[in-house]
């Protein structure tokens, strides 16, 4: 039972501008593994372009079933995510020093990726309920605290610090959308200036590093202010028009670390230079715009904070990564959203942009 | 949803999308500046990290002797070099390492604990060195291949060849004389490196590299073989230091030989004394001795103030002459100038000088090119010492007139001797005879070159014909007389000074320069053996060399024995009129 209204409310901008930011991205990608000594790699382009395949999949279902199902389910996929989250600590893959991946098969799956659309379902089904206009209280935050605090303690005991600060951001943004009573939002702030010494206090000793070493990357320039250094070279040296496609001699020759997964926003800046970075912000820029329009448009509370969920997931990874590979923010592992290789966050982020959709062409819904 | 909650939402919306375009704009901001105002900054940074200045040189030049046979060339070589940094499991590989090239264990794991980025681990390996290194697929390490020189005769010619160092330059000899046109093309190219140091292969990098040209010497390695053979012979069985010998061509200059003994191998030039390496020939002066008679001779006829028989008082062997005395080895009375050479009298050689005058003689001699460089194309020519005749006194007068107190290189010795091989005109020595590139063609030519007329032909011929008289029996030279070929030569017995400055007894320099086929020279050949410790006399320590040398060349020359028999018959009749 199609309505017709799907087709007709079907949201082409949204498609497209995820397909370009995607073509982008495998644009980039396949500088990235194949050239200089990488070449080896060449094969993760194509696994990448197999994670696409299935990403399109995923878009698909999930934009296909009414979102209001998701609703439903929101619980039973966190309480899924969560014991995949669990698992990885006891049975997940090592590498890089931390415990990141479980492996299925040739393949091997990010949960702390997926679980960032499990706290934009479950917090959206809660604060649709709660959502009130003068805004929420500090009894109405402890259940949205506790189910977005559970994945962040596992992840940094992964540890994946960047991917935990990118859910607390995301839970912060829906949060700050769905409004908190003034009272309460003042001494929340005050609350959080006094707990970041604590947070100082337990981080691990490579995590200052890199804060200290964001602060002054000369510190250290072989050891770990290396990857800001490499970066601001290769961007740098992109000056306005780029070296050319395959011809960024930083990403040939290896002087960029982490080339195809976080620093892939510098293997674009060297070769396509000031322009073709300008270029991609601008896509992310409108990709951002259209999803606060989704979320504007939607007459339903659940489609709308699922919106501004997905949106700020997308806004806060391009804010973290693109501020790190600058140079602006220290450095954090967090994918620049369709653009890093790596098929969980293409996953991720393919059914977020599903979410949209669905969102999107089903809006008339709740028109009278 | 209330309306107000709906606009409260769109607020929010619009302070969100207002704080992504700062944050937009702190980007663009920051992208600008890194790529617009600090974007040409960066660029070099990334250059220096990237590019790597390396100088490629062409493959040297090979030389040939004039048959173009090799005695020079450059082969391809394979040197190993190691990147520390990506050797694992580094005292495992120093082991594996230093069995396959033969070098201490110790060095290796010094190189691969290095905190370079990169270290040769042994330049020019051999073939087997570098398959055994390959074998091991040792990550890391990496062949990079080059030329080096190598010389298939050994030590052939090697004093006159000289040797290049390990950068490919010529450091002596024919190397060092010739470099520019030996080296290969030299050029700079920008070659991409990659973060730990390694290089890639560009498009320039491929280019092939210009080769240098080679040089065709006018030397023929038979006969470079032949002298060599018949030197180290002379020198050890007289015990004596050192031995040199010169092959030329009288009518054109042409060099055939330059030997020198002892020999050294310039593959491995490091491990002889440097006092081998020189081509002494050319870069040594000596008191000729007794061989400066035929000029003195020469310069008698010329002047006009004897004839082949006219007769001087040679004092019974011993005259004195301004409180020296000047001694011959055999008393002698009334002797033929003829005669004084056969003999190789020293007073009749002082009383024909004295007859020519101090004058004329010394301009003779500095005709024959005493005291001058013959402009060799070799390094390091001396010029020898021709006193100015204003010095001269009676005594040295004397003393130059049988080849003592002057000085000459062999190369001079020979170059003036063939003047009178080639009826009087004296041609300059060359040992270059053409340079062709690398595809064979020829780039220049050297053609033979006229010094100049010294005497007259006529004056040549009987210089000749009483040089043949020598080797005859009686003559000083009988030993370097040689069945069916007409020869022509004069013997040389010279003092040495030594340390303190006078003539030494004991240490003598005995030499012999002579012509074959004596009436038509296909070749002049001058044996000279330094010290010799059996017989000190050049009849005795040279003239078999000679002899040899000449039996030997002249059938590698396809010169056939009996040509000059008949003239043989004319040289028995000087003996019997001597």
């Amino acid at each position: 039972m199609i309505d017709r209204r799907l087709i007709a409310y079907f949201d082409w901008w949204m498609l497209l501008l995820t397909f370009m930011i995607a073509a982008i991205g495998l644009t980039a990608l396949y500088s990235a593994v194949n050239t200089g000594l990488t070449s080896g790699q060449s094969f993760l382009f194509t696994k990448q372009l197999i994670w696409y395949c299935v990403g399109c999949v995923v878009m698909l279902a999930a934009f296909l079933f009414n979102y209001k199902s998701y609703e439903r389910w929101a619980h039973l996929f966190y309480l899924f995510c969560i014991g995949l989250l669990v698992a990885v600590l006891v049975a997940g893959k090592l590498g890089g020093g931390s415990k990141r991946w479980i492996v299925v098969g040739p393949f091997s799956l990010q949960p702390s990726e997926v679980v960032k659309l499990a706290v934009i379902l479950v917090l959206a089904k809660y604060y649709a309920k709660v959502a009130r206009a003068e805004g929420l209280y500090l009894k109405d935050l402890i259940t949205p605290a506790v189910l977005t605090a559970i994945p962040i303690v596992l992840i940094v005991r992964q540890p994946d610090l960047g991917t935990a600060i990118v859910v607390a951001l995301i839970a912060g943004a829906i949060t700050v959308y769905v409004k908190i009573e003034r009272h309460t939002l003042v001494w929340l702030v005050a609350g959080c200036a006094l707990t970041i010494p604590l947070v100082g206090f337990f981080l691990k000793e490579y995590q200052k590093q890199r804060i200290l070493t964001f602060l002054n990357p000369d510190r250290d320039p072989l050891g770990a202010g290396y990857h800001i250094i490499q970066s601001k070279i290769a961007i740098g040296s992109g000056m306005i028009t780029g070296k050319g496609f395959l011809k960024g001699t930083q990403n040939t020759l290896n002087f960029l670390p982490e080339q195809h997964t976080d620093f892939i926003f510098s293997v674009l800046a060297e070769e396509w230079g000031l322009a073709g970075a300008a270029f991609v912000l601008l896509v992310f820029l409108l990709l951002i715009t259209w999803g606060l329009q989704i979320a504007q448009r939607s007459r339903d509370p659940f489609g709308t904070i699922l919106s501004v969920g997905v949106t700020a997931m997308i806004f806060w990874q391009v804010f973290i990564n693109i501020g790190m590979v600058m140079g602006l923010m220290p450095v954090v592992g967090v994918t620049l959203p369709f653009i890093s290789y790596g098929g969980s966050s293409v996953i991720t982020m393919m059914a977020g942009a599903g979410l949209l959709l669905n969102v999107s062409m089903r809006r008339f819904l709740f028109e009278q | 949803m209330t309306k107000k909650t709906n606009k409260g939402y769109a607020s929010r919306t619009a302070i969100v999308v207002a704080l992504f375009m700062l944050w937009l704009a702190v980007i663009g901001a920051r992208a600008g500046y890194l790529q617009i105002y600090r974007g040409p900054w960066l660029s070099n940074k990334a250059a220096v990290q990237y590019e790597r200045e390396l100088t490629i040189h062409g493959k040297r030049g090979a030389i040939y002797d004039r048959r173009h046979q090799a005695m020079a060339v450059s082969i391809e070589t394979t040197s190993v070099a190691a990147y520390p940094p990506m050797v694992e499991n580094k005292l495992q590989a120093a082991a594996k390492l230093a069995k396959a090239l033969g070098v201490p264990k110790k060095h290796v794991e010094q190189k691969l604990a290095s905190k370079r980025s990169f270290v040769w681990l042994k330049r020019q390996a051999t073939p087997r060195q570098v398959n055994a290194v390959k074998k091991y697929k040792i990550k890391g390490i990496d062949f990079l291949s080059g030329h080096s020189r190598f010389y298939p005769n050994t030590t052939l010619a090697a004093q006159l060849l000289g040797f290049t160092g390990i950068d490919g330059h010529g450091l002596e000899g024919l190397e060092f004389y010739f470099d520019k046109d030996l080296k290969g093309e030299e050029y700079t190219i920008t070659m991409l490196k990659d973060a730990l140091g390694r290089g890639f292969e560009t498009d320039q990098w491929v280019a092939e590299s210009r080769a240098g040209n080679n040089l065709i010497l006018t030397i023929d390695r038979q006969i470079q073989y032949i002298v060599e053979n018949a030197l180290a012979q002379a020198v050890t069985e007289n015990e004596a230091v050192s031995g040199m010998a010169i092959v030329m061509e009288p009518q054109t200059g042409a060099l055939l030989a330059v030997a020198h003994y002892p020999f050294f191998n310039p593959n491995t030039f490091r491990k002889y004394d440097r006092t081998l390496w020189r081509n002494r020939a050319i870069t040594d002066p000596f008191e000729p001795g007794s061989t400066m008679k035929i000029f003195s001779a020469a310069a008698a006829l010329e002047n006009g103030v004897s004839n082949v028989n006219t007769i001087f008082y040679c004092e019974n062997g011993s005259y004195a002459l301004g409180g020296h005395t000047v001694n011959d080895t055999k008393p002698h009375g009334w002797l033929s100038l003829q005669q004084i050479i056969k003999y190789s009298s020293n007073i009749g050689t002082v009383k024909i000088i004295e007859k020519v005058g101090q004058k004329n003689y010394h301009d003779y001699l500095q005709s024959f090119g005493f005291g001058n460089r013959t402009k060799i194309d070799c390094p390091g020519e001396s010029a020898g010492s021709l006193p100015h005749f204003r010095r001269w006194t009676r005594v040295d007068t004397a003393a130059i007139a049988f080849g003592q107190g002057v000085s000459a290189t062999a190369l001079q010795l020979i170059t003036a001797a063939c003047a009178l091989a080639n009826d009087g005109v004296m041609m300059r020595p060359y040992i270059v005879k053409a340079v062709t590139d690398s595809n064979g063609r020829t780039v220049r030519t050297v053609n033979h070159d006229i010094i100049r007329r010294v005497v007259s032909a006529e004056t040549s011929r009987i210089i000749r014909r009483i040089m043949k008289t020598v080797i005859a029996s009686g003559g000083t030279g009988e030993r370097a007389a040689l069945e069916g070929y007409s020869v022509c030569g004069k013997t040389g017995t010279a003092q040495k000074i030594d340390a303190t400055g006078k003539y030494a007894k004991d240490r003598y320099v005995a030499s012999f320069l002579g012509f074959a086929p004596a009436e038509n020279p296909a070749l002049a050949v001058l044996v000279v053996v330094d010290e010799p410790r059996k017989s000190l006399y050049g009849g005795l320590a040279a003239a078999p060399a000679f002899k040899q040398i000449v039996k030997e060349t002249l059938s590698c020359l396809d010169i056939a024995p009996g040509t000059d028999v008949k003239k043989l018959r004319v040289s028995s009749r000087f003996r019997g009129s001597g």
